[in-house]
């Protein structure tokens, strides 16, 4: 969603194109992947009520940059998860996730031309500290599903493929654990807009529809 | 921010691809990208809306032309 607000805001006509694109595949990521979880019978099913997501997309993007370090550190992370999913023992999983590593590997290429065009120090390093929280602590659930097989890379894995995809080194940022929420996989309150939630959930469309019957 | 609005330096590359493998490679568009990784990436997310079964890319400057329409070829 957030990638699609840039279509016609990037830097070149190829840059808008992308972003849509780049929009396209992540909401169809997303619809694959609660589809899984409805197969996967998950204790309460997915609660449109409770929609997380990491911090960074809270509110628009107002700096290209912002979007280099999103499409460049987030995108990646969560790639790098996928990939530790269709790696694990879970077959559902297995089987519908790998297309997505296929699409999301454009999506690499992108940020990682961006990055080294943007100068966007400033946005990497936030992105790679809400990358780390949503990995999780060490020893937490990530460790857990490790260890059970369902999960090919534990915490300290995902870390480390991140900084090599990412290509940069930066400091480890002092995460304050304490205050990390495990369901919402942050360390601050706060959430994406209404405005945004409703178009992610389709209400927003809803207005448009005729009257059925 | 500063960041320079169109790449300073820039190559152009041609895209090919094809639907079926007993059909030729096409020439279906072209990108303009600073590196390979983004032209991939464009060329990708610009001509994505056949079902390919290959794609490729190919910087034009790469190209050796023999000669070209209205000229002769000795």
């Amino acid at each position: 969603m957030r990638d699609a607000e840039w279509c016609i805001a990037a830097p070149s006509l190829e840059a808008d194109i992308a972003a849509a694109a780049m929009g396209l595949d992540d909401i169809g990521h997303s619809r694959v992947l609660y589809g899984s979880l409805r197969e996967l019978g998950t204790a309460d099913g997915p609660d449109e009520g409770a929609y997380s997501n990491v911090p960074y997309l809270d509110r628009s993007w107002t700096d290209w940059t912002q979007f280099v370090a999103a499409n460049a550190v987030l995108d990646s992370a969560f790639s790098i998860m996928i990939e530790a999913l269709v790696n694990g023992n879970v077959e559902v999983l297995r089987s519908r996730l790998k297309k997505m590593l296929q699409e999301e590997r454009y999506h690499y290429l992108h940020g990682r031309s961006w990055m080294r065009e943007a100068k966007a120090a400033g946005a990497i390093e936030q992105a790679w500290r809400e990358a780390l929280e949503w990995f999780g602590p060490e020893g937490a659930d990530v460790d857990g599903f490790k260890r059970e097989g369902k999960l090919a890379y534990s915490v300290v894995d995902l870390r480390r493929m991140l900084q090599e995809r990412v290509g940069e080194r930066f400091p480890d940022p002092a995460i304050d654990w304490t205050r990390w929420d495990g369901a919402r996989r942050r360390t601050v309150p706060g959430g994406i807009d209404r405005a945004t939630l409703d178009m992610l959930q389709g209400l927003a469309e809803k207005r448009y529809m005729p009257a059925s019957g | 921010m500063a960041y320079s609005r169109v790449h300073a330096n820039v190559r152009e590359y041609d895209v090919f691809a094809r639907k079926a493998r007993v059909e030729p490679l096409r020439q279906v568009g072209s990108v303009v990208a600073p590196d390979d990784d983004l032209a991939m990436a464009y060329a990708r997310a610009t001509y994505d809306e056949e079902r390919w079964v290959e794609m490729m890319i190919v910087p034009r400057d790469a190209v050796i032309r023999l000669w070209g329409p209205g000229e002769s070829e000795t």
